[in-house]
């Protein structure tokens, strides 16, 4: 039988209730009859006393004497028959007894009223004395069972006094165990299903939904789980996981990121891509003091090839660049899309003969690779200026200045050159062809 | 294991039973030997220390002999029989008084005659059976009146024989003790008339040996045992006990009814019983039964060491 929680309280209250009453029931019949054994005990103690006063009275006095006060001895002999017909409930053993009491009183009082009819005028001195002894005889029996009587109710009183102390104690032994048993049952059940359900609350937060399994059931507990499961449904049917949500939100920031780093069409590193790793690259340069080298390349006539073959085609020529420029730089080196025709290849750890090989690859892969566009073979050059980080520019800005004076220069001297920036190139007013060290036209190159 | 137990337990029930003394007891067959004959039918001295055999004999004086000859441990004897037996040189003890009646012997005349007190008894042909209770109730008797023994004309008679001398009118008045009283009622109803005697005497039978040694005496405390298990439960069941005494008797359920009410069974080792002895004694010495030592000291023929141990409450000694 399943019972709900406020009815396992109730029975427990309740059983508490009726043990406290059997209890309470059996120490009042345990003192009721610890009464009876302490009555009897009462009793056989008055009968002995006035089986002593009797006795006394006859060995005393002289029963023969015309004197002998026989009124006042039947009196005490009434007062005794009386006591003995007053007798508490006794045992079948201590009746036996009692039995013996009455039926030796019975026969005193019936020899004292042989004796005292004629105080045995005609008999001698040993027949008195031998009926006096038989009476006192008959006394000392009675004294002798009321002793008995005595001694077997104080044995009774022990054994009841032990019974019944024997008794209260199991029951209350009993009443405790069970009680602490019951006591022990709820707090285990509140307790173990408190514990499920703050451990299914906690799996819950973490948006793990798992449903509450009671391992104790109880009506209310278990209304509270299916709530609690119901909810968990709904919840875990309309909510998107933390974590799925941090893996797309992760996947997403992603692709912007390199949407907002490339350039659309040609899928290389845009402008803001190129200053960001080119300013990081300065710092580390400034920090290190290592070398870092910069090309920046620009499509000659890319006009004329718009205005010629149209916008694709343009767009197609700067593709073909990137393909080309990609696929001639180190791992470590830097792509980017600077601006229309424009694109900076940044070049860590690099001297300027390093640079210079690489736009020299960069060159003669564009040479040797025209593009096809709509059946037409389109062949174009790049103005290349190279530039080596020195300790006059102060930031990744000069440095492509540099570079754009170095190109600038390389398309003044007639393009598809290489035109080098070293340390001791002069500023915008330096530009004429003597101070370039080197430039480099049709596969020449000037330092 | 069970059967593991079951062996082990068997065995020390074996050697347990080993340890019991084999004991006989000269039985006297009256319903004053109650006490054994429930004993034996509720099993009650298998849980003491002795096995027990009854020796049945016709009354306390062939028990006694019995035992002073050793053909038995112990016996049931009446007081009057321990009272004359003290005046002897034979060295016995009682152990506990059992069972104790206030009417056990009755004075039986015609109803013809219209004897209504002892007086009347006077020059009247008495029978008794001599140097017992018999001839002592009848002396007590005459004595409240005034009377002696030289006042009746004395008849001596076999117990079992005074109801046929009363039947032949040889003489008037018989005093037998029971189950001969009963029988004599029984015989011939209201021709006679049964006077009330009680109070002149106390009847008990008594648990007697040999002087005891202390083997003896632990025997005697097993039997003492046994005897409270039959009188407790004499005491709870009397029905059922007296039915058990009238099969192992034999009897008119009658008999036990008329008898019954007269006996108080009880242990007890008390100065009444002491008092009552001594007092048959000092009579039977007065009355010159023959050949009688002094009265001894009642150290002499009453041994408590055992209901001492059994039933302390009931041991009352003090003379």
């Amino acid at each position: 039988m399943k019972l709900s929680l406020q009815q396992s309280i109730y029975s427990f209250t309740l059983s508490s209730c009726l043990f406290f009453i059997v209890l309470v029931i059996s120490i009042l019949w345990s003192i009721q009859v610890v009464n009876v054994a302490l009555e009897r005990e009462r009793y056989a103690n008055k009968v002995e006393n006035h089986a002593n006063i009797l006795q006394q009275f006859i060995s005393i006095e002289n029963i023969y004497a015309s004197d002998f006060n026989t009124d006042s001895w039947l009196a005490l002999d009434r007062k005794f028959n009386e006591l003995l017909e007053l007798t508490p409930s006794l045992t079948p053993q201590q009746q036996t007894i009692q039995n013996s009491i009455v039926s030796q009183n019975k026969n005193v009082l019936r020899l004292f009223n042989a004796i005292n009819k004629n105080k045995l005028i005609n008999a001698d001195e040993k027949i008195k004395t031998h009926l006096k002894v038989r009476l006192i005889t008959q006394l000392e029996a009675i004294k002798a069972d009321s002793i008995q009587l005595f001694n077997t109710v104080q044995v009774d009183i022990n054994n009841v006094i032990r019974q019944q102390l024997i008794l209260v104690l199991s029951i209350l032994s009993l009443t405790l165990f069970i009680l602490v048993y019951g006591a022990f049952k709820l707090v285990k059940i509140f307790r173990t299903s408190l514990k499920e359900v703050k451990f299914a609350f906690a799996k819950n937060r973490s948006g793990n939904f798992q449903k509450i399994q009671l391992s104790n059931k109880s009506e209310e507990f278990e209304s509270i789980a299916n709530a609690f499961n119901d909810m968990n449904t709904e919840l875990s049917e309309t909510t998107v996981s933390l974590e799925s949500m941090t893996k797309i939100v992760e996947e997403r920031t992603k692709v912007l990121e390199q949407l907002s780093n490339t350039d659309p069409l040609t899928n290389v590193g845009n402008r803001r891509s190129l200053f960001e790793r080119g300013n990081a690259e300065f710092a580390r340069v400034q920090r290190t003091k290592s070398q870092f080298t910069i090309i920046l390349l620009d499509c000659d006539f890319f006009k004329d090839v718009n205005d010629q073959f149209g916008h694709s085609c343009g767009d197609e020529v700067l593709k073909c660049i990137c393909k080309i420029c990609s696929e001639e730089i180190r791992n470590i080196d830097f792509f980017a899309r600077y601006g229309g025709e424009e694109f900076i290849i940044l070049l860590p750890d690099s001297e300027l003969s390093g640079a210079v090989k690489t736009a020299e690859r960069i060159q003669d892969s564009l040479a040797n690779n025209c593009l096809l566009f709509e059946g037409k073979d389109i062949r174009v050059t790049i103005s290349i200026g190279i530039c080596m980080v020195n300790n006059k520019h102060t930031s990744f800005e000069d440095v492509i200045k540099d570079a754009d004076l170095a190109m600038y220069r390389a398309k003044e001297n007639g393009r598809n050159r290489i035109e080098v920036m070293d340390d001791d190139s002069p500023d915008e007013e330096a530009t004429d062809d003597t101070s370039l060290d080197t430039a480099i036209s049709d596969n020449n190159i000037s330092y | 294991m069970i059967v593991g137990v079951g062996v082990c337990y068997f065995y020390l029930q074996q050697a347990w039973s080993q340890d019991k003394y084999p004991i006989t007891i000269a039985v006297s067959k009256t319903p004053l030997s109650t006490p054994f004959y429930i004993a034996k039918a509720i099993d009650a001295f298998d849980q003491t220390c002795v096995t027990v055999e009854y020796d049945e004999v016709m009354g306390g004086h062939a028990a006694f002999e019995k035992v002073m000859s050793g053909n038995v441990d112990f016996g049931t004897s009446s007081d009057s029989v321990i009272a004359f037996q003290s005046l002897t040189a034979q060295s016995f003890v009682t152990h506990a008084m059992f069972v104790q009646s206030d009417n056990d012997v009755k004075l039986i005349t015609r109803a013809t005659d219209n004897i209504e007190s002892t007086l009347d008894l006077k020059g009247k042909r008495i029978g008794v059976t001599k140097g017992t209770a018999s001839e002592y109730i009848l002396s007590t008797l005459l004595a409240i009146e005034g009377l002696t023994i030289e006042d009746v004309e004395l008849h001596d008679y076999k117990p079992e024989q005074l109801q046929q001398g009363f039947s032949h009118d040889e003489v008037d008045a018989i005093l037998p003790w029971e189950p001969f009283a009963f029988q004599a009622r029984q015989l011939l109803q209201n021709k006679v008339k049964i006077h009330d005697t009680k109070s002149l005497s106390t009847l008990s039978f008594n648990l007697i040996s040999q002087t005891a040694d202390s083997l003896l005496v632990e025997k005697a405390e097993c039997v003492i045992q046994g005897l409270r298990i039959a009188i407790d439960y004499i005491a709870s069941n009397p029905e059922e006990s007296k039915k058990i005494v009238i099969d192992q008797l034999n009897v008119d359920p009658a008999f036990i009814e008329w008898v019954w009410s007269d006996y108080i069974f009880k242990l007890s080792l008390n100065n009444s019983l002491i008092l009552n002895i001594k007092s048959q004694a000092i009579w039977a010495k007065g009355a010159q039964i023959g050949g009688l030592k002094s009265v001894q000291n009642s150290e002499s023929f009453i041994d408590s060491r055992a209901l001492s141990k059994v039933d302390p409450g009931s041991v009352n000694l003090t003379l």
